[in-house]
């Protein structure tokens, strides 16, 4: 005899396998399975935070080492888009690189068209056009099959000043003083929300971003496993280097 | 007409060869100063010895800090922009913002060059603020190359105009002058009386003029008469 | 947003307000070739017609626009058809004049009538106002003048938008502007100088004044323009609508002016 509340959860698994396979269709409940479970995808990448405070923006991942022979330095979790924007990902790295691509065209083209910085906002708005372009039909030839199982930091500054962007599969993109991507980010997301406020420095957001990766982390942070940036009006798009994210380690208990 | 060969035996036959240019006349005169710009333009439409019109404004008003002033062969002109304003108006849509007279300035060097080899026969000059209130003006030719400049003369007259700035504006040739940046009455005058000298001995350039005025409160319009034979 | 409708796997169109270094151009307006065959275009216009005459009219009571054309197709040099009607009425506010070749007009006239068809099928009431056709006229113009064959036409639209008076013309490049007086081919020579001059003496018109002064403008034409004819139409669009006339002559000829051409055997007279 099986359980009632087991029946339902079959019910339930069934239902939803009705409508969890074609990315465009909706399920009764107004939901679409595929994009949540990009979404979900997310959650299994490494953490990346993004703090954002008026003299610029940090951002700080991790890097997961599987294997003492990896060559860490070859894993780019954070990389440069334009001189004044960078930005940080989680989930299928490889699916990034095509909205990175995307990215770094965008502001090309901006730069070639009108002789100007493009602004955060419009990248995110540009990636997001891509994002969201994803279908199962053949004629209109979309962009993928699948949606991006990828949420990306986009860090930068312009003429509105240190601007802070977060991305998620479905095309959404909203402003953030402060936050934390991938498998830590839950933990990570409450910290920065105690420990954030509005007249932070760019050093105490520096201490503070590895300070909680360090938390949320499951290997010892190191200043090989950590990518650490930051983008500043002055220097704009700034890779820490090995020294300089030692640097910044000592400072932290 | 051109005569135009064809098959032996048959003689030469007259043909309207087809041209899609055509030239329509119409000078523009850009002056920047510290905190303004001067541009000017004439009224007059022409085709050949013909007047299409007296009352032709060849300035377009692309926003609240850029006027672009733009004259030759009018199809075109008419074309480029309306093609230019709905480019302005697409940016202001995508990135929430007007565009700046410098992001004005490239978009249409792009423009112009994207069609290199089917240009808009058009001289272009456009004034406006930069991005700092200073005043600026940039000159174009026919496919895309760009410059900014003080002050710039285009069109049908630019030859009789140029000249007469480079002395009046840029203070070229002159002894014992100190060189300060030109004020606001001095350029409307100076744009006034260019315009006149040309209307003297230019047929393609006269009727009337239009200026704009562009500084931080906006941009205001004069019109100001010139000899109408 | 610039690239919707491409492959978004491909590298993106990184150049696309400009030719992309090294690629194989299709220039805009250039008309692509069939292999071996062979494009029409048309190189000159064939059946003709000269000058259309315009001008809007106020005098505080009556205002409008009146227009006239005469009814001469030519063949060259040749005065081949004499009743070649070159006042269209778009709809009741719109009258389209048109000179140069009459095939061309004819097509532009058939598509008008479908526009027409269109908005009627739309059933909102509402038809086209002289500036919507006059901006889509130049921009049709501009377009076959781009693809190296053009319409070979001079239009004038005449009508009322939102009830004051308003007159455009449209050449085959797609030239366009508005003004008071607008005259095409020889009218823009010789006629719009006469009627400028009526205008400055009486800046006032009646309509009845305004047909008088277009009369006598065609008279002079007529005389001048050897590809011209005196049976002429006569069009005036106010608010109330819009009337184009049955063909009116031009009877009473004065060729008094052509004294000389009699004289012609003395030449000691033709020396002045």
């Amino acid at each position: 005899m099986i359980h009632r509340s087991a029946l339902r959860l079959i019910k339930m698994f069934l239902t939803r396998s009705e409508y969890d396979r074609g990315v465009n269709t909706f399920s009764p409940e107004g939901r679409l399975f595929q994009v949540e479970y990009a979404i979900e995808a997310i959650k299994l990448g490494s953490t990346a935070i993004g703090i954002c405070t008026n003299e610029g923006v940090v951002l700080a991942v991790e890097k997961r080492i599987t294997s003492p022979l990896m060559e860490p330095t070859t894993i780019e979790k954070i990389v440069e888009v334009d001189k004044h924007i960078g930005c940080a990902v989680s989930g299928l790295i490889a699916d990034s690189r095509t909205m990175v691509d995307r990215a770094r065209l965008e502001c090309q083209n901006h730069w070639f068209s009108y002789n100007e910085k493009m602004s955060v906002e419009s990248v995110a708005q540009a990636v997001s056009n891509l994002a969201i372009q994803f279908g199962d039909s053949d004629d209109d030839g979309g962009a993928m099959s699948r949606p991006f199982g990828v949420a990306i930091l986009f860090a930068g500054c312009d003429e509105k000043g240190p601007q802070l962007f977060h991305m998620d599969p479905s095309g959404t993109f909203v402003q953030f003083d402060a936050k934390a991507i991938g498998s830590g980010s839950e933990g990570a997301q409450q910290s920065l929300q105690e420990q954030y406020h509005k007249s932070m420095t760019l050093k105490e957001a520096l201490t503070s971003a590895l300070t909680i990766l360090k938390q949320v982390m499951e290997e010892k942070l190191s200043s090989t496993n950590v990518e650490v940036v930051t983008v500043t009006p002055q220097k704009f798009f700034h890779m820490y280097s090995k020294d300089e994210v030692e640097e910044v380690i000592k400072d932290i208990s | 007409m051109a005569v135009v060969e064809t098959y032996a035996g048959y003689g030469p036959i007259q043909a309207q060869r087809f041209s899609p240019y055509a030239d329509n006349g119409g000078s523009i005169v850009a002056i920047a100063g510290e905190d303004f710009a001067v541009i000017g333009s004439d009224t007059r439409l022409t085709v050949g010895y013909a007047i299409n019109t007296r009352e032709q404004n060849k300035l377009f008003r692309l926003s609240d800090k850029t006027v672009l002033g733009s004259c030759g062969c009018w199809c075109d002109v008419l074309t480029l922009t309306r093609v230019l304003n709905a480019r302005m108006m697409m940016y202001n849509h995508e990135h929430q913002k007007v565009m700046g007279t410098q992001a004005v300035a490239q978009l249409l060097s792009t423009m112009l060059y994207y069609k290199r080899f089917f240009p808009y026969y058009v001289s272009n000059i456009l004034a406006g603020l930069d991005e700092n209130g200073k005043g600026a003006v940039y000159h174009y030719d026919p496919v895309g190359h760009y410059e900014r400049n003080y002050y710039y003369a285009g069109g049908a007259s630019s030859a009789l105009l140029q000249p007469f700035l480079d002395n009046q504006v840029g203070l070229k040739n002159m002894e014992n002058v100190t060189k300060e940046i030109i004020s606001l009455e001095k350029a409307v005058a100076v744009v006034k009386d260019a315009f006149i000298s040309a209307a003297e001995r230019e047929i393609h350039t006269g009727d009337a003029i239009m200026i704009n005025i562009i500084d931080k409160n906006g941009i205001r319009e004069e019109k100001f008469a010139l000899r109408k034979d | 947003m610039a690239h919707f409708g491409m492959d978004p796997f491909s590298a993106g169109p990184l150049w696309h307000n400009g030719p992309a270094p090294c690629g194989i151009y299709n220039f805009p307006g250039r008309p692509t070739e069939a292999a071996g065959g062979f494009i029409e275009r048309s190189k000159q216009p064939i059946t003709t017609g000269t000058s259309v005459m315009a001008f809007k009219f106020d005098n505080g009571v009556e205002k409008g626009v009146a227009i006239a054309a005469d009814t001469l197709g030519s063949y060259g040099s040749l005065a081949r058809f004499r009743d070649c009607r070159r006042l269209f009425k778009v709809n009741n506010q719109i009258i389209l004049g048109a000179g140069g070749d009459y095939a061309d007009f004819q097509y532009v006239q058939s598509m008008i009538d479908q526009k027409n068809i269109d908005d009627e099928c739309l059933d909102d009431g509402f038809s086209m106002k002289p500036k919507a056709i006059y901006t889509w006229l130049t921009n049709v113009m501009y377009n076959r003048r781009s693809k190296m064959d053009p319409f070979w036409n001079n239009f004038v639209v005449a009508g009322i938008q939102d009830g004051e008076p308003y007159l455009g013309s449209v050449d085959k490049l797609g030239t366009a502007y508005e003004d008071n007086i607008i005259g095409t081919g020889l009218g823009m020579q010789l006629g719009v100088p006469l009627i400028r001059e009526a205008f400055e003496k009486k800046p006032l018109m009646s309509r009845s004044e305004a047909q008088q002064l277009l009369v006598h403008t065609m008279e002079v034409l007529f005389y001048r323009d050897a590809r011209s004819f005196p049976k002429y139409q006569i069009g005036i669009v106010t608010a109330d609508g819009v009337t184009i006339s049955d063909p009116l002559y031009l009877d009473n000829q004065k060729w008094g002016f052509a004294l000389y051409v009699s004289l012609s055997l003395k030449p000691e007279i033709m020396c002045f």
